[in-house]
């Protein structure tokens, strides 16, 4: 006797099905596979671009917050903001395409039936490719300052993945929200440039203390990534453990990556009439 | 023995809110049910009570015309779309083609795309893996494999595209008819394909306008209306309930008039039977009103296929100098049947003076169907513009070495 699936109109599920999430993962794996296969397709410089965009930015970024404001950093500054782009960028990356992935997808979605959710998740292993370039460059700045990472290496990838549920977190909120409300496209790009000010990617977390009151500072550690790229930075170089603080993050995390999965869900049986 | 039932639908309905549907192919789609539902609210029904069992083996065409819910049913069916009401039970694995090569992307190679195309479709990767040969042979395109499909010509994109679907192995497959467009070839493979997953035992529902391929493959046909259902039964009945909702084909919305003349009818309909077949023939009627005293009224006829060829160009200067009054006058035609080939034609209609002054012109005043009829054992549409019975001469004269 075959299995029987019921449709019913009445019925609403708060969370994704996450047994039919597993049952389509090899969906999951080759439209990964795909965007990674099409990244680079017809540039001539291809893969090259993967190094390009880092470095510039950290040259960019070297030269304003180390050179010009010269932001006093434990380690030499280079390095320092090499660490904080390692999970920024991956964060931009991932919220990015995620965000908009549903509605690229659309001709797909309107054509045939797979849990949606898989389109905007299968967005954060492509982003994985530019971690390993950054991860790169890092390796090779730390041996050429002679650097040896902290005994908290082991807990730089934990960092990492909480990096991607808040990436999904943000990302699949605003895939949600971008099937009736277009203007989140341009709202995405926006939060891509701001964010990264206020997140401690250029500069240490505690010179931004400094300067505030420490009420303050807690609205600031609301930023998900505040918390990531100073966690992250500190499993790599060890020093000062990062506060309390850190937490108001991931707290943030766990709330915005919950209530995407419920919003998606809300919105996902009527994606196809909305796209 | 009681036969299983694979689909069981019961109150179904879709409601779609005007206004906020953002994508303008859906609104177009909707549009004639639109004006219809704008003056009784914000809510328009595609579907509404739709109760109907599909049992195990059946095949099931769904049959209906522009806007009578087909599409929506199907998208429900296939789980696109959540239904508004009701409830669908579902035994079996369900696979639905609303098109093919869906997911397809132009930069990955033929190889590479039936992967994708095939885990969107719901097969495993290994799945796919085992059917791997099977799929490119089927296709026709080996030696392109590892070409990016961006080079493939469109037949070769379909043709592989649709080789995946093929190689899916569903319980229920849920069909709609824009497959069954394409050349006669690939009609004829889509087709054949449909045959054989019913031989097999499983069970098809095909959404088409097709009636020809309907009568052929079909055991079952549900006919929809206006969003509801008004004939579940025998295939054949149901394509007799499908033609009795308006045995003409006029379109309303396309009916025109200006200062000189205001077209008060066209029809398109069968000389013989109650649809118009290859063999039928047919009969085109026009109903106007003459509002000028122009002279020597004359009435022409362009009949154009679905690639915009014309089929023909026929006109008469029905009135001479003395009688093209002002009022009403309708010009009959005859096309016999055998002469025209199967397919979706139009109707362009100018009325003129003999000084080639237009009055009026209408493109297209109609649209409508020839239906297929199988010939020497083809069921699918054979190709061109014409198609005449042609009688033969057939005589064997011998054998050559020993004359």
């Amino acid at each position: 006797m075959p299995k029987t699936k019921i449709i019913d109109a009445k019925h609403r599920q708060l969370f994704p099905s996450f047994g039919e999430l597993k049952r389509y993962k090899d969906l999951f794996l080759t439209l990964a596979w795909r965007d990674f296969r099409v990244r680079y397709a017809q540039t001539t410089i291809g893969f090259l671009w993967a190094f390009i965009q880092p470095i510039v930015t950290l040259v960019i970024l070297s030269l304003v917050f180390g050179r010009i404001a010269k932001v006093e950093t434990d380690i030499p500054h280079t390095l320092f903001t090499t660490c904080g782009l390692i999970t920024w960028t991956y964060f931009a990356y991932v919220m990015t395409n995620s965000g908009k992935s549903i509605i690229e997808s659309q001709n797909m979605i309107k054509k045939i039936y797979f849990p949606r959710l898989i389109v905007p998740l299968s967005k954060a292993v492509v982003g994985l490719i530019d971690v390993g370039v950054t991860v790169l460059i890092l390796i090779v700045l730390m041996i050429y300052e002679g650097i040896a990472p902290a005994g908290t290496v082991w807990l730089a990838p934990i960092f990492l993945f909480i990096g991607m549920i808040a990436a999904l977190g943000v990302g699949i909120w605003l895939s949600a929200l971008t099937i009736r409300f277009r203007d989140f496209q341009h709202i995405i790009p926006f939060m891509v440039q701001l964010g990264m000010f206020i997140t401690p990617v250029a500069y240490p977390a505690e010179k931004a203390a400094e300067q505030m009151p420490e009420w303050a500072m807690s609205i600031y550690y609301l930023n998900p990534m505040a918390g990531v790229v100073q966690g992250f930075r500190w499993s790599i170089f060890g020093g000062e453990a990062p506060g309390n603080l850190m937490y108001i993050s991931f707290g943030m995390i766990a709330i915005l990556f919950v209530t995407s999965l419920m919003y998606f869900k809300r919105v996902e049986d009527e994606i196809a009439d909305f796209v | 023995m009681e036969q299983e039932i694979a689909i069981k639908v019961s109150d179904l309905g879709k409601k779609y809110i005007i206004g906020k549907q953002k994508d303008a192919s859906l609104r177009s789609a909707l549009s004639n049910a639109f004006k219809s539902a704008a003056a009784k609210g914000d809510d328009f029904w595609a579907i509404q009570n739709i109760d109907f069992e599909i049992k195990r083996g059946d095949i099931v065409g769904i049959i209906g015309k522009n806007g009578a819910g087909k599409s929506t049913l199907l998208k429900v069916l296939s789980q696109i779309t959540k239904p508004s009401t009701g409830r669908i039970e579902i035994n079996g694995r369900v696979a639905s083609l609303l098109e093919v090569g869906t997911g397809f992307h132009p930069e990955l190679t033929g190889r590479e795309n039936i992967y994708l195309n095939g885990t969107i479709l719901g097969m495993t990767r290994k799945e796919v893996k085992a059917k791997f040969d099977d799929i490119v042979e089927f296709s026709g395109v080996a030696k392109f494999i590892d070409t990016p499909v961006k080079h493939y010509s469109s037949g070769m994109y379909v043709r592989l595209a649709f080789s995946v679907a093929a190689h899916l192995e569903p319980e229920i497959l849920i069909i709609d008819e824009v497959l069954a467009v394409g050349d006669a070839e690939f009609q004829k493979k889509c087709l054949g394909k449909m045959s054989d997953v019913a031989a097999e035992g499983r069970t098809v529902l095909f959404v088409s306008h097709n009636i020809a391929a309907i009568k052929e493959l079909c055991t079952k046909g549900i006919v929809l209306n206006k969003g509801g259902i008004v004939f579940n039964g025998n295939q054949m009945d149901a394509v007799e309930a499908y033609h009795s909702l308006g045995r003409s084909v006029h379109e309303t919305d396309l009916i025109k008039a200006n200062e000189n003349a205001e077209i008060l009818n066209f029809d398109v309909s069968p000389l013989a039977g109650s649809f118009i077949t290859i063999s039928s023939g047919f009969t085109f009627e026009i109903e106007f009103n003459h509002l000028r005293e122009k002279k020597n009224l004359a009435v022409t006829f362009e009949l154009l296929n679905k690639d915009q060829v014309v089929v023909f160009h026929h006109g008469e200067w029905f009135c001479s100098e003395n009688d093209s009054k002002k009022g009403v006058y309708s010009v009959k035609g005859k096309i016999p049947g055998n002469i025209v080939n199967s397919g979706h034609y139009t109707f362009k209609v100018i009325i003129s003076t003999n000084m080639h002054e237009i009055l009026l012109e209408v493109d297209p005043i109609t649209r409508f169907e020839i239906a297929n009829e199988s010939q020497a054992g083809h069921h699918s549409t054979l190709p061109g513009i014409t198609r005449p019975v042609i009688e033969y001469d057939f005589n064997y004269l011998g054998d050559k070495a020993n004359s």
